[in-house]
């Protein structure tokens, strides 16, 4: 089997299972993204290659994975590796204001920056067309300019690949479960990388249960509105189901339903909501507008996140029971649904030891 | 050379203009008659096509003075308007139409045999077979085309016109002819019935005077067990065959000046000695066809006759043909052998030849502006996404069609046929066609051709992207001159007609690129390709890379740095020297790195800029 770009193309990209998370790109001359596609410029006879290698969709054995980054397989089924969860919430308001409900990341980032823990973080912004990709950040402004969701998944460790990067840099990535699997996939790969994956010392998860594909459903977008500028997008959280969308200065909601069929193929074979193979993962609060859940993995990310409560930078509380059960059973559900799509297609993605799967579906749903 | 010989001929004749588009295998005719205009006071030009050169010779001619106007075959499609009406109309002074077939198509997009025309025109039509009559017959052509008051059709072929071969000249005259057309004798093709009766009438003439031709002979015995009726290139092959083989006593060898109109008493005389007759021409059965009609008018007093030739697949229907082919003939037909060089022989000689010589592709020289534009145009198409075509035309650019263009080019027919093609292309959207069009043309080939396909386009509403290469030069067949150069063919300064001022004329968006910036040739390509409106004009602006080698040195000096060279690696994957494939570059198998070849490299630099590892550098040199 090719494992280069011949086996990329017809394993990922002719399925339509690209997540577009950049691990690809900039690697080489063969490989380009243009306006939310993936494309392939020239034909590579390689047997082996870093796109397969660090793709989150070439048969990637979840168990193998976890095992080499954290030196136990997969057995945190329900939410992945955990240290502790706390509901948190940035204390400055500069963060609150543009971010998603606490504004955790970004407050998260910039006390990296600040304090020297990283020189440089990757993040992703979106560009008028709402063209996301991946921008280098070093300040607070930079990190202020990327906050806010997207919902639309974008390239963003392209930039990481592309770089330039200073002698001694230093950094960190935020990013969601398909580009943090890409980010696991790339320090594991046994080819030699000449990408600076050995400089990312921090990771930084978000949640996801979805993503909308940028060709789709920014052709639904202007159908519907025209040419007006989009400025705001997000979801009511449940039970509404909406997509708030502010455009043109004009408020409208469209129920979630109509935007399924955009949802990126690839988020139907995916089996992480919390972004298990982080540092430290940041989503929202059931019910709670102005927080964050924050899950602590690793050493760095405890590190990390005590830094920022004894420095204020954020405020941290207990995660009520009810809402961990609630928040657990949303990420199985999804695991189970991605398992269900995974059986019905002929390729692998995504693998995981039968044992693992047994006991993911037997998990009981209300 | 042949065609030296054809243009001395001219001369030898007193020809007084001579025009002509350039085409492979006739352009040495214009432009070995080029060079001696100044000496000789002749007027002699590169015509932006080959039917007004045909216009500008008859206007010569009309006028009194003798004219030449030469082509390739394709050429003569082109111009087969004028001549079938100026058939009728008749000419004044001696007016010669040279037609320079390519057998086999070596150097064209397709294989035709123009002889046709000069039946479906009623024109005779001579075939020079030695570089002796190649300007002898020309010369004669003049006198006899006067005689008849029609123009006079010499079919060469590129075995003749290209090759070398001692000549004998003769005195060069120096006529002193006033131009003058007789208002009173006007030229007129209508009224075509009558016209076409005396028409005829003239070719009777002609057919009298070719039987006395001193061109025609015949070699062999009187009653020849094979007959061999044969024109043009076809004499000396079968001459060598038939020598080779030792069957002079067996095989009658007819040669023909003239293969249209046929010398009817000469052909039947023959014809009546013999019982198998076999036909060694290039291309088409012409000559095999009109002798079997010839025939057929006569057969009651022939008798049964056994016709050998393309019909019978003795000699083969398609392809140029040669003295082996000839010689494979007459061994099947007679049943000997050649003893001379046995078949195992050529078999063994040719593979011993495969192995000193690698089969290539047609390809862009090192440096081809058109390289860059090509993979400027495979990338914008590849982004675009929408599975976008380019449809071409003819010029160097044609070779888009293959690996060195990087097979961009999908269709290619005859000059202008790219805008052509796209204006019909640009249509079809409002049928379901969601695939962007686009065409390539060349700066000649958009004086030639392309100029209409472009009014109607914008006349009719079409929605394409045409790309202009503008390489400064009709490079392909020699590098002549064209309205754009600012040249003419005797190297006198003529105004420029801009190509961004006429595009914008015609109402066309039109922008200027440099095909070696790939990046700003790419955007302005997929700039174009999203605009929905009506005709967009890109001109690659870049000079041809042989054109430019001889006024000046290398624009960079190019070196590969092989420590940063990744080679075969991921990453890189030989970009230079397995995709981009400029022949400047070379792969080392035993380094496993990229390397330029100085023999080869012009210095243009843009490898530099494909190069994922910034490992090739240019210096100004």
């Amino acid at each position: 089997m090719n494992r280069g770009l011949k086996g990329l193309e017809s394993k990922v990209l002719d399925q339509g299972q690209c997540a577009a998370c950049g691990a690809c790109l900039s690697l080489c001359p063969y490989l380009r993204s243009w306006k939310g596609r993936t494309v392939k410029l020239h034909d590579c006879d390689l047997s082996e290659g870093r796109c397969f290698s660090f793709c989150p969709r070439t048969e990637v054995d979840l168990d193998a994975l976890h095992r080499s980054l954290f030196g136990k397989g997969y057995e945190d089924i329900e939410t992945g590796p955990m240290r502790r969860v706390v509901m948190a919430r940035a204390l400055a308001q500069e963060f609150k204001k543009n971010a998603q409900n606490g504004g955790v990341v970004s407050a998260l980032i910039d006390l990296a920056l600040e304090d020297g823990v990283i020189q440089a973080a990757i993040l992703t912004e979106r560009d008028a067309e709402l063209l996301p990709q991946g921008r280098i950040v070093k300040s607070r402004e930079e990190v202020l300019s990327c906050s806010g969701s997207s919902y639309v998944t974008g390239y963003t460790l392209e930039a990481l690949n592309r770089g330039p990067w200073q002698d001694e840099e230093r950094i960190g990535v935020v990013g969601l479960p398909c580009q943090v699997l890409a980010l696991a996939r790339m320090k594991a790969s046994a080819l030699e990388k000449r990408t600076p994956i050995d400089r990312v010392d921090l990771v930084v998860g978000l949640f996801c249960t979805w993503a909308l594909d940028y060709r789709p459903f920014t052709g639904f977008l202007k159908e519907r509105f025209g040419d007006k500028p989009i400025q705001k997008l997000d979801i009511t959280p449940p039970p509404e189901r909406l997509l708030n969308v502010t455009v043109g200065n004009e408020f409208h909601q469209i129920p979630l339903d109509e935007i399924r069929a955009f949802i990126r193929p690839s988020c139907q074979v995916c089996l992480d909501m919390t972004s298990e193979l982080s540092d430290i993962s940041v989503g929202t609060v059931e019910g709670e507008e102005g927080w964050n859940t924050v899950i602590v993995r690793t050493a760095r990310g405890e590190d990390l996140l005590r830094r920022a409560e004894s420095k204020g930078v954020l405020e941290t509380r207990g995660y009520p029971d009810d809402k961990w059960a609630h928040l657990k059973e949303a990420s199985i559900l999804k695991k189970q649904r991605g398992l269900n799509a995974l059986n019905d297609v002929q390729e692998k993605y995504v693998t995981l030891p039968q044992r693992v799967i047994d006991a993911i579906m037997k998990e009981v749903a209300p | 050379m042949g065609n030296e010989a054809i243009a001395r001929g001219a001369l030898e004749a007193g020809v007084k203009v001579c025009a002509a588009y350039p085409g492979n295998p006739s352009s040495e005719i214009i432009g070995s008659l080029s060079s001696a205009a100044d000496a000789l006071d002749l007027h002699v030009e590169w015509s932006v096509n080959e039917k007004v050169a045909m216009e500008v010779v008859a206007a010569a001619s009309f006028a009194g003075l003798r004219g030449l106007c030469s082509m390739k075959q394709n050429g003569l499609n082109v111009a087969a308007d004028f001549l079938l009406n100026l058939n009728l109309s008749g000419t004044q002074a001696g007016l010669v139409v040279v037609v320079a077939d390519d057998p086999g198509g070596i150097s064209s997009t397709n294989e035709e045999d123009s002889r046709i025309f000069a039946k479906i025109g009623d024109l005779p039509l001579l075939e020079p077979a030695t570089f002796q009559e190649a300007k002898d017959m020309t010369r004669w052509a003049f006198s006899l085309s006067e005689d008849l008051g029609l123009p006079v059709m010499i079919r060469s072929v590129t075995r003749v016109s290209h090759a070398r071969g001692n000549v004998r000249l003769d005195a060069l005259p120096r006529p002193a002819t006033k131009a003058r057309f007789d208002i009173s004798r006007p030229r007129l093709a209508f009224p075509p019935f009558p016209n076409h009766k005396a028409l005829h009438q003239k070719l009777e003439r002609a057919k009298s005077i070719i039987e006395r031709s001193p061109y025609n002979f015949y070699r062999g015995p009187e009653k020849p067990e094979l007959l061999l009726m044969t024109s043009g290139s076809g004499w000396m092959y079968s001459l060598e065959a038939v020598m080779n083989l030792g069957v002079q006593d067996r095989v009658g060898l007819l040669k023909l000046s003239a293969t249209w109109p046929l010398p009817d008493t000469l052909v039947l005389k023959h014809l009546k000695q013999a019982e198998a007759i076999l036909f060694v021409e290039e291309v088409d059965p012409f000559l095999e066809n009109n002798v079997k009609e010839l025939f057929a008018q006569h057969c009651m007093d022939l008798g049964l006759k056994r016709f050998y030739g393309k019909a019978s697949g003795t000699i083969p229907s398609a392809g140029e043909i040669s003295p082996e082919i000839v010689s494979s003939a007459l061994q099947s037909l007679l049943k000997v052998s050649d003893t001379k060089r046995p078949e195992q022989y050529a078999k063994r000689a040719r593979e011993a030849a495969a192995e000193l010589v690698p089969a290539r592709a047609l390809g862009f020289c090192a440096g081809c502006p058109h390289r860059a534009t090509y993979w400027a145009i495979k990338k914008a198409l590849t982004l675009d996404g929408r599975e976008g075509f380019v449809l071409g035309d003819i010029g160097c650019y044609g070779l888009g069609m293959g690996p060195s263009g990087f097979f961009q080019m999908k269709t290619i027919h005859a000059m202008g046929s790219g805008a052509g093609l796209a204006a019909g292309f640009g249509q079809l959207e409002r049928f379901g066609l969601s695939q962007p069009v686009l065409a390539v043309c060349g700066d000649s080939t958009f004086y030639h051709a392309a100029m209409p396909a472009l009014v109607n386009a914008r006349y009719n509403g079409s929605n394409f992207v045409l790309l202009l290469l503008d390489n400064s030069a009709t490079a392909m067949t020699g590098f002549q001159p064209h309205p754009g150069t600012g040249r003419t063919a005797t190297g006198k300064e003529a105004p420029v007609l801009d190509l961004k001022v006429i595009c914008e004329a015609l109402g066309a968006k039109v922008e200027v690129t440099d095909p070696f910036d790939l990046a700003a040739a790419t955007d302005a390509m997929l700039k174009f390709l999203q605009d929905k409106e009506g005709v967009k004009v890109l001109i690659l602006r870049r000079e041809c890379a042989l054109v430019r080698s001889k006024k000046q040195k290398k624009l960079y000096r190019v070196e590969v740095n092989q420590e940063r060279c990744l080679g075969e690696m991921c990453g890189c994957n030989r970009l230079c020297t397995r995709v981009f494939k400029c022949p400047g570059l070379y792969w080392d198998r035993a380094t496993g790195k990229a390397g330029i070849d100085e023999a080869i490299c012009t210095g243009c630099g843009v490898c530099a800029e494909i190069c994922p590892a910034s490992a090739i550098r240019k210096e100004v040199a």
